[in-house]
């Protein structure tokens, strides 16, 4: 749910990273965390577990800038993609306005990736949220055993959808993922 | 289906509103600071001595616990449960429901006794609703054509 606040010049929007385990959606965050300059970045939230997985979610709220007069706010979130966490990524998605689904490349993970993707689709209806803007950033591109980018597309049927390569780690395509959710959840007020 | 606002606007006079009645309720509560925020996780307003940076992880933190506390309520039986309370050594954040989207956090020390920071957060609660119920029933003020044009072309200035 975009919030309009007239009394401050403001907008806010809430992007959701989405993905199983370990596809690196932290990842993305923290690049992101890292990358911005100091005065347009918030306080950057992680509630995690003594094995820096994502036990709740993390949180990083994000000044783009002014246009038009209004303030451009961004609060960026990530799910706990593990199986255990799925009301946690349920509750999570409430009132989102757009998502960026990171999938792991990694051939082994291809089930987790399709799995994931099926769950964040049954959330999206259960919110009645079926238009949710959503990109999509195959991630962990530098890995060794990867599926091929069509194979990816084909599994997750992707084709004609926004699609990024990535490699969060070393910040390949992370901004412009951020960058295209932006424009799409703009685009819906 | 859980069905929901496709967006929220706040004015001007909502906000001067709000303002006048959390200002009032931190002299009678003698809490420290009181903060709105919706469901999702986003700062509606704030007053007292948090700063902006503060209220807005307080707010993503707060509808965080407030939703898994739900689950719990699910998994006991209940719809839900209206509010959450969490006691420090010196420091303590009573979080009740406004109405189904709305939620406020109260941040009060051991001088603000929880008997009167309940019932306060009570009494603000039935004051603020009609001005939420604007919010969300009002005139919708929605952003020209030529406003949305403007926003995707600046955008990539952003980044």
């Amino acid at each position: 749910m975009s919030l309009i606040d007239f009394s401050k010049s403001e907008i806010t929007f809430k992007v959701v990273y989405y993905g199983p385990a370990m596809s690196g959606k932290t990842t993305n965050l923290s690049w992101i965390f890292r990358t911005i300059p100091e005065k347009v970045k918030g306080q950057f939230t992680s509630i995690a577990t003594e094995t820096e997985r994502t036990l709740f979610f993390d949180f990083l709220p994000v000044e783009l800038g002014t246009v038009k007069g209004f303030k451009i706010r961004l609060s960026l979130y990530t799910v706990p993609g593990q199986e255990l966490y799925k009301l946690t990524r349920k509750s999570v998605l409430k009132s989102v306005d757009g998502i960026v689904f990171v999938a792991d490349s990694n051939r082994d993970r291809r089930e987790d990736n399709i799995k994931n993707l099926a769950d964040m689709f049954k959330n999206l209806e259960d919110y009645e949220l079926p238009d949710t803007p959503i990109i999509y950033q195959l991630n962990k591109r530098d890995t060794p055993a990867i599926m091929s980018v069509g194979e990816l597309v084909d599994d997750l049927q992707l084709k004609g959808k926004a699609v990024y390569l990535g490699i969060a780690s070393s910040g390949v395509s992370v901004m412009e993922c951020l960058k295209g959710i932006t424009h799409q959840v703009v685009s819906k007020i | 289906m859980e069905g929901q606002l496709s967006s929220l606007v706040i004015t001007k006079e909502d906000i001067e509103t709000i303002d006048e009645l959390f200002s009032q309720y931190l002299v009678d509560s003698q809490a420290k600071d009181i903060i709105l925020l919706n469901k999702s996780g986003e700062l509606l307003a704030k007053s007292g001595a948090v700063t902006r940076e503060s209220a807005i992880a307080v707010s993503a933190l707060a509808a965080g616990v407030f939703s898994a506390t739900n689950e719990l309520a699910k998994l006991l039986g209940e719809r839900e449960f209206t509010l959450t309370f969490h006691q420090g050594k010196e420091t303590n954040i009573h979080i009740s429901l406004v109405d189904p989207l709305i939620l406020l956090a109260v941040i009060f020390d051991n001088k603000a006794p929880i008997g009167a920071i309940r019932f306060w957060a009570k009494k603000i609660s039935g004051s603020i609703k009609p001005v939420l119920e604007k919010m969300a029933a009002g005139p919708r003020q929605e952003p020209s054509q030529d406003f949305r044009k403007g926003l995707q072309d600046e955008i990539d200035n952003l980044f």
